[in-house]
């Protein structure tokens, strides 16, 4: 009875402290279960429809096969193969609202009644039934189109078809789910377009032969036979050496590749956020010290009172405990609760940038598991710092001896006339430390968060150099691809029409394999360009080098020799160094132009124009004069990709996120923390006001020194950025064949995230101060 | 022609705690004149602090009207409230309330900057000679709690009078103190106040109100009545003793 009663009592006097907490953790919970079920339904979600879509372990973008029941049935007859799938497409370029495609498109002609792909509601909220057929003239597109061209239904898309400009242009009609290549992170589009659409392009394309842009193809999909030892890799080289498909492939990818691929930015974003997470938790865990700590100064006397009348101190503790409980249950509890709506919420905000409406139900077990081991923690913590009840003696606690000044007078810090506001909270900062202490810890760890975010965005630039640079093996302000018999001395002259060419070089990227395995080899005329991280470039003829990926994956190292194969024969190269290019998640080598034709077919179409311009802010000009005057016979692309932008996009909403929740965090922090030491210092604001100290400089010197134990967590936190943020973020950043991650120092990322975050502790406490205005001279009183 | 330097009027004052109301100030008119050492006594509980509050505006009247100098104070805004503190007021309190993590010189100079009667070496001057006339300027640079409780409250005296107040107001200032402490104190008080300093104390000791030239006696927040008395005089003690305790009796304390 009577631990019901104090149990009552507790709540309601500390409901504000227990109120903060709650809150704290309600935003960790919400934080956490959004990430585990993005996380956790996303990947799942993305294996479980690939399987139902019939995707292969292996999948082939062939063309041009002339005979496909051959290549198949070669196929099949290879050990461990169990069987293989063909679906038909055809590639070809694409534009939409004046972006040009930097990949082909592939148009799947789909038709009644055809189970493959979800399509969604206009709006984005959920799947509609299938339509009956795609009409004719009409196009189903991946959401992800509406972040890379802003495609809205209705909008026209134009296929190249052949040259002289013969161009099919279809109407969008909606939108379908690409489980394949929805996200924007992948290059590569499908079109659900209509069988009679589809038939009309085949036969455009068989009469203008030469002339045709688009070409015929398909995805064979090969299944492996269940309980077969043999690994992805050595099925791709089983058949690299036994059929003819690499004369036809155009890429070859393994399921977990493009799972890979699919989920790498819900990844990239899920690790961030729960690494963000992770960090407010710690802050909920300083709070929740801070809490305890104050409650146990504010309460000694009682504390001491109920000793005497026979509680002891495990007892209090328990009662302690279970208010604490009662308030991390509510916050992670309603946090889980309002994870439902927040994960549905983020699945249909990432539709356009994923391409997938990732499930919103939360997966209860890992999330049970994981509230369970958090609230272990937590529990664990409080009792660790309710200890201190244990020492609390009657006496001690009537006398009220709880309060130690620190500080030591001296000589420094002398208190004058001027800045006596600043004076004043240094020395109150000096002399309780501890009450601060968790101030400045929780905006180390804000502020190291915050800068981390800001390096990485600082990394991925304005228009996301830092991510094209990751992906292009080498710098360019503007390619140019002659796609038919269009004379580049030509190209080149209509460029030099609009602003002087500085420097250029060539690159082709055709398919080699490499000791068996698929590849994509980035051919280039001076090697120098390559982005070396290790070693030195492929100067001669017999070099190559490798990105981390794939010398890791080959399990080769500088110095090794490898075997490439090319379309005409094979040949040995050394590995000399190791360079960047994340393409296809890092399966990248890179040779020069002599030692690809040793073992590659040369033609003109092969090789794309890298130009340095003498005026860069020309590039759009130039590909608008380029596209006008040869139409399809040229490709023109830019060191960017329409896919970049929802990337650039979903960091600062990442970021702005952040930021929001710093904010709110910083505010319960200061509101919690302050109103403890307030509480604390109700005697001292009681003597300054009767000396004729203002409220509102009262209210500065308070906030003061809430700024200043934020300015020197800030520096620390700044500093552990500074060495923290290259080794973590590269390490995550390697899993998706991203190695060239190299932060540097900038405004944004140095001096933002502290500065924000000060005057945030600034602002915040200011404001928790108000109370000052109330603070009662009364307290002073003899009565 | 004494000179009212203070001035109440229909001082009421209640303290509500739920449904229940308490009138601790019924209606007072008082006035406290200029360089006279003003004592403010009567029972437990019959309001005499609330009184120096009300008076001080360190609390807010419930009904009437303050003035200071012909100055209305109620209704001043807490920012001129704060300047006329700092500039005109000086508090001493029972417990000795000296900021715990200022050293004696520091509580003492930290009142005079916020007067801003001077500059940063002329407060600290004055301070030092405060502290030295007080008899505590060996412990200036210790904390509150490194010194004695007298030394303490005298250090407290120190920082009410650095900023020159019109009115120094004291609430039981021996009240927590020893015997000897308690007559330092109250020395120092009577040397402050015949060298021209108002002072409106409240006591509840006789030996403190000895002291006083003017004696206020509250009685269920009311003034039952009020006795002058000449400059005090260390030599008169005893027959100034008897005519209080006989004005006391008469009033039953």
């Amino acid at each position: 009875m009577e631990n019901r009663i104090l149990f009552r009592a507790g709540i309601r006097k500390h409901k504000g402290s227990l109120l903060g907490i709650a809150i704290l953790l309600f935003l960790v919970s919400l934080s956490l279960s959004t990430v585990l079920t993005v996380y956790l339904r996303g990947s799942s979600y993305i294996h479980q429809e690939m399987q139902r879509t019939g995707f292969g372990n292996l999948t082939a973008w062939v063309a041009d096969v002339p005979d496909m029941d051959f290549l198949t049935d070669s196929i099949e007859a290879q050990e461990g193969i169990e069987r293989t799938e063909v679906q038909n497409l055809l590639f070809c370029d694409y534009e939409a609202n004046g972006v040009e495609s930097d990949s082909e498109g592939q148009l799947i002609p789909w038709s009644s009644g055809d189970k493959t792909y979800h399509f969604f509601r206009d709006n984005f909220s959920g799947y509609r039934e299938a339509p009956k057929e795609i009409a004719a003239g009409t196009v189903y597109v991946s959401p992800s189109m509406v972040s890379i061209m802003n495609l809205q239904i209705g909008d026209s898309i134009s296929f190249p078809v052949a040259r002289g400009g013969q161009n099919v242009s279809l109407t969008v009609a909606g939108y379908y789910e690409d489980p394949f290549m929805g996200s924007s992170m992948i290059g590569m589009k499908g079109f659900l377009i209509s069988e009679g659409d589809y038939t009309a392009i085949l036969r455009a394309i068989a009469e203008t032969g030469m002339d045709s842009l688009a070409r015929n193809g398909a995805m064979i999909h090969i299944f492996t036979e269940a309980g077969s030892n043999a690994s992805i890799a050595d099925i791709s080289r089983l058949l690299n050496e036994n059929t003819p498909i690499s004369q036809y492939t155009e890429f070859i990818h393994s399921a977990d590749a493009i799972e890979g691929f699919m989920g790498i930015l819900q990844k990239a974003f899920c690790g961030l956020l729960a690494a963000f997470a992770l960090i407010l938790l710690i802050v909920a865990m300083v709070v929740l010290g801070h809490s305890i700590s104050g409650v146990i100064e504010q309460e000694y006397k009682n504390l001491g009172i109920l000793k005497t009348v026979g509680m002891t101190g495990s007892g209090l503790i328990r009662l302690q405990l279970a208010q604490y409980l009662i308030a991390m249950l509510v916050g992670m509890l309603s946090g889980i609760l309002a994870a439902f709506p927040a994960s549905r919420m983020a699945a249909k905000m990432t539709v356009t940038t994923t391409g997938l409406l990732l499930p919103g139900d939360l997966p209860v077990l890992p999330c049970l598991a994981a509230f369970t081991a958090i609230l272990l923690l937590l529990m664990g913590f409080t009792v660790l710092k309710l200890r201190n009840i244990i020492s609390v003696t009657p006496m001690k606690a009537i006398r009220g001896e709880t309060t130690e000044i620190r500080w030591k007078p001296g000589k420094k810090l002398r208190m004058k006339i001027e800045g006596l506001s600043f004076r004043l909270a240094l020395r109150q900062l000096l002399s309780g430390k501890k009450r601060y202490a968790s101030a400045c810890l929780i905006a180390a760890m804000l502020v190291f968060f915050a800068s981390l975010a800001g390096r990485m965005n600082t990394w991925l630039g304005p228009e996301g150099k830092g991510m094209m640079d990751a992906f292009n093996p080498a710098d360019l302000d503007i390619g140019v691809q002659a796609l038919g018999e269009l004379d580049s001395g030509e190209m080149e002259d209509m460029v030099r029409s609009y602003t002087d060419i500085i420097d250029s070089y060539l690159l082709a990227m055709p398919s080699v394999s490499v000791n068996g395995t698929n590849y994509t080899a980035n051919v280039i005329t001076d090697p120098e360009r390559f982005h070396i991280s290790q070693g030195r470039t492929s100067r001669s003829a017999d070099e190559v080098v490798l990105t981390e990926t794939a010398a890791s994956d080959l399990g080769v190292s500088i110095g090794d020799n490898v075997t490439i194969r090319g379309d005409v024969g094979n040949g040995e190269f050394k590995v000399s160094g190791i360079y960047h290019c994340a393409n296809d998640m890092g399966a990248n080598i890179g040779m020069n132009r002599e030692g690809y034709l040793a073992i590659g077919q040369d033609k003109p179409q092969l090789w794309c124009h890298h130009y340095f311009l003498a005026d860069p802010s020309q590039r759009a000009a130039v590909t608008e004069g380029l596209t006008e005057s040869y139409g399809g016979d040229v490709h023109v692309h830019e060191n960017s990709w329409p896919g970049l932008f929802g990337i650039i996009s979903a960091m600062h909403g990442l970021l702005a996120f952040m930021y929001g929740m710093i904010a709110v965090f910083v505010l319960i922090v200061t509101i919690l923390t302050g109103s403890k030491i307030l509480t604390a210092e109700k005697k001292d604001l009681g003597i300054y006001k009767s000396m004729g100290c203002s409220t509102r400089m009262l209210r500065i010197t308070f906030s003061l020194r809430f700024g200043m134990a934020a300015a020197i967590g800030a520096v620390g936190g700044t500093l552990l950025a500074a060495a923290l943020t290259d080794p973590f973020v590269s390490a995550v950043m390697r899993l998706g064949g991203i190695s060239n991650f190299a932060s540097r120092p900038a405004p944004s990322n140095i001096v933002l995230p502290g500065l924000i975050v000060i005057l945030l502790f600034l602002g915040c406490s200011y404001l928790a101060a108000g109370r000052i205005k109330k603070a009662d001279m009364t307290v002073l009183t003899a009565d | 022609m004494k000179k009212a330097l203070l001035q109440g009027r229909g001082l009421t004052k209640v303290f509500t705690q739920g449904q229940v109301k308490n009138k601790v100030l019924d209606q007072i008119d008082v006035d406290i004149f200029d360089k006279d050492f003003t004592i403010i006594m009567g029972s437990s509980g019959a309001g005499k602090s609330t009184l120096l509050y009300v008076l001080s505006q360190m609390d807010a009247v419930t009904e009437g009207t303050v003035s200071y100098q012909g100055k209305e104070l109620t209704g001043l805004k807490e920012k001129q409230m704060a300047k006329l503190r700092a500039e005109e007021f000086g508090f001493v309190f029972q417990q000795t309330h000296l900021v715990s993590n200022l050293t004696l010189l520091e509580n003492v100079a930290v009142a005079g900057f916020v007067s801003r009667k001077g500059s940063t070496s002329q407060i600290q001057s004055r301070a030092q000679t405060l502290l030295t006339q007080m008899g505590v300027e060996k412990a200036e640079n210790r904390l509150p709690s490194q010194v004695s409780g007298g030394e303490a409250q005298r250090a407290a005296i120190a920082r009410a009078m650095v900023g020159n107040p019109g009115i120094l107001f004291a609430d039981e200032p021996t009240g927590a103190l020893n015997r000897s402490h308690t007559r330092e104190v109250l020395d120092l008080l009577t040397a402050l106040n015949q060298s021209g300093q108002s002072i409106l104390m409240v006591t509840h000791d006789l030996r403190a109100a000895l002291r006083g030239n003017r004696i206020l006696y509250l009685e269920d927040g009311k003034i039952l009545d009020e006795l002058e008395l000449p400059a005090y005089q260390a030599a008169q003690d005893r027959q100034r003793e008897e005519k209080i305790s006989q004005w006391l009796s008469g009033l039953q304390w």
